[in-house]
């Protein structure tokens, strides 16, 4: 019969093993579900559709009406809807998303372009690093709005697969939205040249 | 090997390698693109692109893909259809290597006003009421954005007429105005060039003023009406604007909301004893009438 | 063997004819036809209307009752299109007021759902004895008579031409939406809910169809809620008109709320000035429940029916406040030129703070905008 200190050692050899044992799964377990909550958590980046750019818009002084706040947060709002449909379908080539934020001029045009790129193959991806926008013109009744906007884009140009070129530089755009039944629509997206600001 | 021999093959090599140098980039070179800076929107034109052989020519617009093979050493044509909408344009030339050029289409001559003249209906005599705000558009519906001068004539239904000259920018003009004494239609008129656009608005009376109603007994009943319901200048209130009236008696309270007609309202109630009887118009007053009960 | 199948046989037909006659209200109809009770009597006349068995319903009346079949049916089911044809009865609660060995006095406390919600009908019907059987007296109908006459119409009305679409942006004349504004508003708390109140006025010179919405914010300015005022508004409010509205904000609490933002939006109508319905004597009064009522009479005084109407009444205290609005349905079609009176119910709270009162009427009718 083992005494009670051969026994005591003889568990204290077999926790200690199985402890070191335990303790590698134990830790190997914590560092996959911590890997797992941690790819859960963060923000799934599949394409540009997923994320909306920043948006700063700056109002002050505008005229001849003054900028209520609540459509000054719709504005902005709307407007990062607008670049992240709009850079969708200029990835996709296709146009459902445009009539979301895009009415008038605007829409035409780009749903135009967009034909024509699903046409020639071609397909163009923009990585959006925000917009200043700076109000210009608000109408007395509060039917139109004009902005500039001094965006920080990205754009990669490419025919199929085959990268074509790429630029990566500041652009100014020439903005006019109108509002709907609950929202602010872009009518008209111009890039101007860089002196506009 | 001897010394002599061996400084020279290496003088051979270093110049070899200099040739080379020289030779490459002119094989490696990709097609050139030269460019306006700037062209009118519908303005077709011709770029001559330097170089041999074939290669592919993208034109990318704001409204428009083009995507064409091109021989290079020749001029390229840009149709007036391929440089309609305005914006920054960019154009590739891919041979071996692509290369980027970009360019800018402005806006056109004015053609097209987009006039807002606000409210559609607007009460007179009221300062600054009156909106208008025209965007100047080219002829493919550009906005221009170069500074133009708006006339903005107003012909009022009665009076004189004036006008008002407002110059754009980022092609908009925008002015404000009273509205004048009188009710009726006012025409403004936006004008660029040749380029006009009417827009009319109506002018209507403002609150009623002065309301009045008299009372006629017949037997148990009592018909009211007004004096013809006008505002303080003196313009009639339109027809189909509701007048309020309000009886109180023994037998309670009554109350009656009907629209003008022929420029007076009319009601007829049946009185039991003293009553009381007021007139309002939305939120205006009017005199009141007591009946003593006697009819 | 035989005799046990016969037995058997007869057994199931009584059995099957019994369930028949169940179904088909048999004990219902005998117990209409033995009413032992005026109570019984009333019960078993609500379960025929309940059931849409007029003419059973009918049939099972006192000979006393000074109505014809015509009348009756009318007076229970609803004409014209009014709300009580669209509607059905769901219970009636019967309650006896006094009686003698051969009359009684039955309070009948009827709830019917429409499609605007449920609606009151609250009558006293004697019911006498006849034999050993309790009949419901009907009471005549209090329609007046009106003579046949003709009424000019020519009061204004507006129609809207739409702007085109394929006009371009700026290209066209705009017309914009009616002028509106919210004269006054006023939040309250009631058991269990935030209340909104107040007045709007079509302030422009053309008939405006409107809704009024608000939303509740936080401090931080965040919203709670947003309600709409549903049908507490009269929509349609020709030009210069007032009405009151209320939204309901229901398990909201006062203190949880900092400001209120409102937003009164109006659309353009085609709108008649026609019918002009007069709101005649009005008083604060009890019903037959003991709830204080506003009540009063609705008389169209133009020559169409108005098949449905609706009465908005705003309550105010002595500074001129809008403390309450209330609202209620006339079941009865508005027949030209005959008083049908109505009644909106008012919290006993605010009977007690009231010093003044308006009323206004809202109308459908089939042949109108």
């Amino acid at each position: 019969m083992k005494s009670v200190p051969d026994i005591t050692r003889a568990l204290e050899k077999a926790s200690g093993q199985l402890s070191e044992a335990g303790f590698v799964k134990a830790a190997a377990f914590a560092i996959v579900a911590c890997a797992l909550a941690i790819a859960q958590s963060s923000p799934q980046i599949h394409s540009p559709q997923a994320t909306l750019p920043e948006v700063h818009l700056d109002a002050d002084g505008l005229t001849p009406r003054p900028i209520e706040q609540l459509t000054g947060t719709t504005i902005a709002r709307h407007y990062a809807l607008a670049w992240r449909d709009l850079a969708g379908a200029l990835e996709s080539s296709r146009t459902e998303g445009l009539s979301e934020e895009f009415i008038g001029f605007a829409k035409d045009r780009f749903m135009q372009r967009i034909g024509e790129q699903k046409q020639t193959g071609v397909h163009v991806r923009i990585v959006d690093h925000g917009h200043r926008l700076k109000a210009v013109f608000y109408s007395t009744d509060g039917t139109a709005m004009q902005l500039l906007d001094e965006a920080q884009l990205e754009i990669e140009t490419f025919d199929g697969n085959k990268l074509i070129d790429t630029q990566s530089a500041p652009r100014e755009y020439m903005v006019l939205m109108t509002p709907g039944a609950d929202r602010w629509y872009i009518r008209d997206l111009e890039e101007v040249p860089a002196k506009s600001f | 090997m001897k010394p002599t021999v061996h400084r020279s093959f290496a003088r051979c090599r270093r110049m070899a390698g200099l040739a080379l140098l020289c030779v490459l980039p002119g094989w490696a070179r990709a097609a050139e693109l030269h460019l306006p800076a700037a062209v009118e929107a519908g303005q077709a034109f011709s770029v001559h692109v330097e170089g041999s052989g074939e290669a592919s020519f993208y034109l990318f617009g704001p409204d428009h893909v083009v995507k064409r093979t091109v021989s290079l050493g020749s001029d390229l044509q840009i149709q007036s259809s391929d440089v309609r909408t305005a914006g920054r344009y960019q154009a590739i030339l891919c041979d071996s290597s692509c290369t980027a050029a970009m360019f800018d289409v402005k806006a056109a001559q004015p053609a097209h006003l987009s006039f807002f003249l606000h409210p559609s209906r607007v009460p007179v005599s009221s300062p600054g009421s009156i909106d208008a705000t025209a965007f100047v558009f080219d002829q493919y519906f550009n906005l221009v954005l170069t500074p133009a001068a708006v006339e903005f004539r107003v012909t009022p239904a009665s009076g004189t007429g004036f006008s008002r000259e407002v110059s754009t920018r980022s092609g908009v003009a925008s002015m404000r105005m009273d509205s004048t004494p009188h009710e009726g239609r006012v025409q403004v008129t936006a004008v660029l060039g040749k380029v006009e656009e009417a827009r009319v608005i109506q002018q209507v009376a403002a609150e009623a003023c002065g309301l009045r109603m008299k009372a006629v007994a017949s037997g148990s009943l009592v018909t009211l009406e007004t004096d013809p319901v006008r505002d303080c200048s003196g313009n009639a209130l339109p027809e189909g604007t509701v007048i309020s009236f309000t009886k109180i008696d023994e037998s309670g309270k009554s109350t009656v909301d009907t629209p003008i007609k022929k420029g007076v309202a009319r009601v007829q109630f049946s009185v039991h004893g003293r009553a009381q009887i007021s007139v309002a118009c939305g939120v205006v007053l009017g005199n009141e009438v007591a009946l003593n009960g006697k009819l | 063997m035989k005799w046990g199948l016969v037995t058997f046989l007869a057994v199931a037909t009584a059995l099957l004819v019994a369930l028949a006659w169940l179904q088909s209200g048999g004990l219902k109809q005998h117990a209409m036809f033995s009413a032992a009770t005026p109570e019984e009597a009333v019960q078993a006349l609500m379960s025929q209307i309940q059931n849409r068995n007029y003419q059973q319903a009918y049939a099972s009346l006192d000979r006393s009752s000074d109505t014809d079949q015509a009348s009756f049916i009318r007076d229970v089911a609803g004409s014209d299109g009014s709300l009580r044809t669209y509607s059905s009865l769901q219970t009636a609660e019967v309650s006896p007021l006094h009686g003698d060995r051969d009359r009684a006095l039955v309070r009948v406390r009827m709830n019917w759902s429409s499609a605007v919600g449920s609606l009151d009908d609250v009558r006293d019907l004697h019911v006498r004895r006849d034999g050993s059987v309790w009949r419901v007296v009907w009471p005549k109908s209090a329609l007046s008579a009106v003579p046949p006459q003709v009424l000019p119409v020519n009061y204004l009305s507006w129609d809207v031409i739409g702007r085109n679409p394929s006009q371009s942006w700026g290209g066209q004349e705009e017309v914009d939406a009616p002028k509106v504004r919210i004269t006054s508003m006023n939040a309250i708390s009631r058991p269990g809910r935030v209340v909104i109140l107040g007045e709007v006025e079509n302030e422009d010179t053309v008939p405006a169809y409107l809704n009024v919405n608000a939303t509740l914010l936080k401090a931080d300015g965040s919203p709670i809620e947003e309600e709409g005022s549903f049908d507490l508004i009269s929509h349609v409010l020709l030009p210069k008109q007032v009405s009151p509205y209320r939204i309901d904000f229901p398990g909201v609490r006062m203190d949880a709320v900092k400001s209120v933002r409102m937003d009164a939006r109006a659309l353009l109508v085609p709108a008649s000035a026609d019918p002009v319905i007069a709101v005649s004597d009005q008083a604060i009064s009890k019903d037959a429940l003991n709830r204080n009522v506003l009540k009063g009479a609705l008389v169209n005084q133009s020559g169409r029916p108005v098949n449905i109407a609706q009465v908005l009444a705003a309550y105010y205290d002595n500074f001129g406040k809008v403390i309450w609005v209330s609202n209620g349905y006339v079941d009865q079609a508005l027949m030209p030129q005959v008083p049908v009176p109505f009644a909106v119910d008012i919290p006993d709270d605010i009977a007690a703070r009231l010093k003044n009162y308006r009323v206004i009427v809202n109308h459908y009718s089939q042949s109108s905008h």
